[in-house]
Formats: structure tokens, sequence, C-alpha cells
């Protein structure tokens, strides 16, 4: 039994095609995006805004979509990728964020209407649409 | 055809790291995190408990043989002699044991149940120490497992495996390697790996500049 959540949490995904890249014990980031997607998945877990187990499931169907995609047409390899992809599905199906917001997550922006100072967003890469982050 | 399966294309990191901002800026906005969750979140991880820890007492241990002896008596006792942080309280702090490697005798640490490990000593596990395989092969056949990952001991040295559980988290003191003679307390933590203090690696001496 776990008393730390952090500890929990990591334990839970060791293991399996879904575990977290690390290295001699710790962590392994290899850019700041890598590391706050998988901050603020911890954060909304154990606040309990979602089950770390739901997000794990939604993560290892990240993975297997990717791995059953045509090679021709899914993206390299990146585990943080399908991360933020698992992270955002069990974003949408806890309601934490609404449909609308979901959306401009993926296109790098905020709901139009709401105050930002990037609000300009990003070009939507090129490819599946499922992950070229046009919606 | 297989280069194309591992270009990254250009904008990839652009293009996530703004999703990844975009989403931390509108939960910050929505009043569900604060703008400094994400660090103090993963302080854990990059602060209170991982291998430093492990590395700093074994040191401390090569160096004072009373401190080893109490280490190996009571270690939460012990380690709470050197005012380490806060994730060596708990239960994960509480629950650890350590036992020394020394001449004639090898240590090994395996979970065959299910993943206790000493967190706040050793950091996360590698992906192995969870795998069916290592778990059953380390209990059964300890001294081809340790060959496998490069420790070849002699056949007259005592391999003891021991079995992680939630109630005890063993680590390993290893031996301190020769001509370290001349190394700092602080110097020699950082020649003690995860995997020494596992027992599945035998601790380097830093190699010459």
């Amino acid at each position: 039994m776990f008393t730390c959540f952090e500890e929990y949490a990591a334990t839970s995904m060791l293991g399996g095609p879904e575990s977290p890249p690390r290295r001699n014990g710790k962590l392994q980031f290899s850019s700041p995006w890598e590391r706050d997607v998988f901050g603020i998945a911890l954060t909304l877990a154990k606040a309990g805004y979602f089950e770390w187990d739901d997000l794990r499931q939604c993560l290892i169907e990240a993975i297997q979509k990717w791995e059953t995609a045509n090679c021709t047409q899914r993206p390299p390899w990146d585990y943080y990728e399908r991360f933020l992809e698992a992270l955002l599905n069990v974003i949408a199906a806890s309601e934490v964020l609404l449909p609308d917001e979901v959306a401009a997550v993926l296109v790098g922006k905020r709901p139009i209407g709401r105050s930002t100072d990037d609000q300009r967003g990003i070009q939507p890469a090129s490819g599946h649409p499922d992950w070229g982050g046009n919606p | 055809m297989i280069d194309d399966m591992f270009r990254y294309p250009d904008d990839r990191e652009a293009v996530n790291a703004a999703k990844v901002r975009a989403l931390e800026a509108l939960l910050i906005e929505k009043g569900v995190i604060g703008s400094d969750t994400v660090d103090t979140v993963l302080q854990y991880f990059e602060s209170v408990a991982g291998p430093w820890n492990g590395g700093k007492i074994v040191a401390r241990a090569w160096l004072d043989p009373g401190f080893k002896k109490r280490l190996i008596d009571d270690t939460p006792k012990a380690i709470a002699e050197l005012a380490m942080p806060l994730g060596m309280a708990g239960a994960e702090g509480e629950h650890m044991a350590a036992v020394a490697n020394e001449n004639g005798v090898h240590n090994l640490i395996v979970c065959t149940m299910c993943s206790c490990y000493p967190f706040p000593v050793l950091g996360l596990p590698p992906y192995w120490y969870k795998d069916p395989v290592f778990r059953a092969r380390g209990v059964r056949e300890p001294r081809a497992v340790l060959r496998e990952f490069g420790v070849e001991l002699p056949a007259e040295t005592e391999i003891k495996v021991w079995e992680s559980s939630a109630q005890i988290r063993w680590f390993v003191i290893p031996e301190r390697p020769a001509n370290t003679g001349n190394l700092s307390e602080g110097e020699l933590a950082t020649l003690v790996t995860p995997e020494a203090m596992m027992g599945i690696a035998l601790v380097a001496a830093p190699s010459k500049p």
C-alpha cells in the first residue's frame, strides 16, 4: 500500500508499454513540454478529477492506436505525444474541460473569447487528422 | 523508407509544446490547477525521493563504520540522522531495510509479488524490475541473472536474495570501490547507482580524467 500518490502513480505504470521513460531512477524528459504534461496529469489525478488508472487505460489505447495505424500515415513514435493524446481523452471523458476547450488545446490556443496572450495558436502539423492537431 | 519512419517533423516539438502550453494555461484560468502546480508535484521525483538519497546514505556508510552498523540494525533510525528530505518519511521510508555486500557475500533485491521498491532511496525502478521472468529467475538462479547483468562473482561468493514486500523494502550497501580514498563524501555519493543498490551491479571506481 502506498501513502504517496506520486509513488502509486509511477508504480502503476511500470512494467508495461505505457511506462514513462526513465533513466537511473529518474524520470527522463527530453523537453520541457514533456515534463509539463506529465506534471499536469499527476496533478489532476491527485486532485481527483479522474482516476490515474483511467489515464493509464487511455494511454494504453493511444499506444495501441499508434501501433495498429498504417505506417505511412502515422507520425514517428513519441511517448509523450501519445501521453498528451491520452491525457486530453481522459480530460474530455471526465469533463474537466468542455469539448470546445479540448478542441482549442489541440490547435494550441484557447477558446475564442477568452483573454489570452497566446491566441495566435500554431499551424496544425500535416498527416493524420487525429495526430495533426486539426480537429 | 526506414529513415522516413524515424524522421521527426521540424515543427513537431513546437506543436506539442503549444498544445501543452494552451492546456496548462486553460486549466490555470479555470482554477483547476495553480500556476506552480506542475513544479510542486514533480518536486517529489526531482528533489525529494530519488537515487541521490541512496548515494548519500551509502557514502556515509562507507566512511563511517558506526553509521553502517546502525544502518543495518535499524535503517529508518540511522537515515533519520542524516536530515534527509521529507520523502524519506511515511510508509515508504519507514519500511526500508539495508543489507551490506562484503567480501564473500553479495546481496540481490527482488520483489516476486508486485513491485515493492524503496523509492525514497532508489527512485523509479527500471522496466525489467516488474518483469515476471526477472523476478522468478532472480530467486531461482541469481548467479546466472547477475552474470547477464555483467556481474561475474567468484564461485565461493554467497549470493543472498532478499524479497521486498509491503512490510520491508530492501536496499543494498554495495562495496566501496578500490582507489577512492581521496574522494570526498559527496564525490563518493555520485558513484553509487540505483543498480548497485539493487545488487545487480557493482560500484565502479571513477575513470581517471
